[in-house]
């Protein structure tokens, strides 16, 4: 991987430090033009529903990892244990991604739009002010602000 | 899919790894949030950005599910390649696994990891966007 295509890699997301920025900006501007339309149309409830059921990149690569190493091992147990190098080239893969984020299908799925939880929990949150579930917090008593904070996080 | 939401408690979480911890352990994660939150309100800005910065680099249970399945995985293909097919187990019953947590959010190591205090992404950035709420970032833009 060229360090020429990487500009963030100092970013505590990893797969945003390894995305290009490009991608990124498109993600963000996609997140920030539908935080205008649930403003406008005050329709947070169902955003949030959505948001919620979103599938972040994480889960997405793990399915994809799973399923190609199984295939791997069972064409390597039926036909040729050649197959054997899939599955050592998806857990290699995996493991470079755990401790690095880079990972070979990143640009193209950053390209179709998939985010990680970071950027979901971004969208969320800021939903969540828009529908003033922060604003008892700025408001209360000094001794109550932690537990309106905990409150306004609720999961 | 029905079927486990009928016998689990925690339906109504939307996090799946959530819903597959136990509630006992569950409250113990969010108690240890909490305290932190609490703990924080009092202090001035400098430290709550510091500890958001802990928060954006604390591994959560994805990342360390995803080094467990490919160490284990990556020795069975190796010792299977090399020593005895019968190695091949390894890597098969570990990615089995890994797609069933990928697709329902558990699998043997979670119950381990969760009871050892390993967070989802979701709960860190909770204690995360509760830091920011007390920071001030989160204010309310006034209404005009």
């Amino acid at each position: 991987m060229g360090n020429a295509t990487i500009v963030h890699v100092s970013d505590p997301d990893t797969v945003r430090g390894r995305t290009g920025p490009d991608a990124n900006d498109r993600i963000d501007q996609h997140a920030e033009q539908r935080i205008r339309e649930a403003a406008a149309d005050s329709d947070f409830d169902d955003r949030l529903d959505t948001l919620d059921h979103e599938w972040n990149f994480e889960r997405v690569i793990e399915t994809e990892a799973a399923a190609t190493g199984l295939i791997g091992l069972l064409l390597a147990a039926r036909f040729d244990r050649r197959f054997l190098v899939i599955p050592g080239v998806v857990a290699s893969m995996m493991l470079l991604h755990a401790l690095h984020g880079c990972y070979p299908l990143l640009p193209l799925l950053r390209r179709i739009g998939i985010r990680t939880q970071n950027e979901i929990d971004a969208e969320r949150h800021a939903i969540k002010m828009l529908r003033g579930d922060f604003s008892r917090v700025h408001d209360a008593e000094s001794e109550r602000r932690a537990e309106e904070a905990w409150r306004a996080v609720h999961l | 899919m029905t079927d486990m939401a009928a016998v689990n408690p925690n339906v109504t979480e939307t996090d799946r790894v959530r819903a597959n911890t136990s509630t006992a352990v569950t409250s113990e994660i969010d108690r240890d949030g909490r305290h932190c939150v609490e703990a924080l309100a009092g202090e001035n800005r400098e430290n709550i950005t510091r500890h958001i910065d802990q928060l954006d680099r604390e591994w959560d249970i994805e990342r360390i599910l995803q080094t467990n399945m490919s160490v284990i995985a990556l020795g069975g293909v190796l010792l299977g390649a090399t020593v005895s097919r019968k190695f091949l187990v390894l890597p098969g019953v570990v990615m089995g696994f890994f797609l069933q947590h990928a697709l329902q959010g558990w699998c043997p190591p979670v119950p381990v990891f969760r009871r050892m205090g390993i967070r989802t992404r979701k709960e860190i950035n909770r204690e995360k966007y509760a830091l920011k709420a007390l920071r001030g970032d989160l204010d309310q833009p006034k209404k005009s």
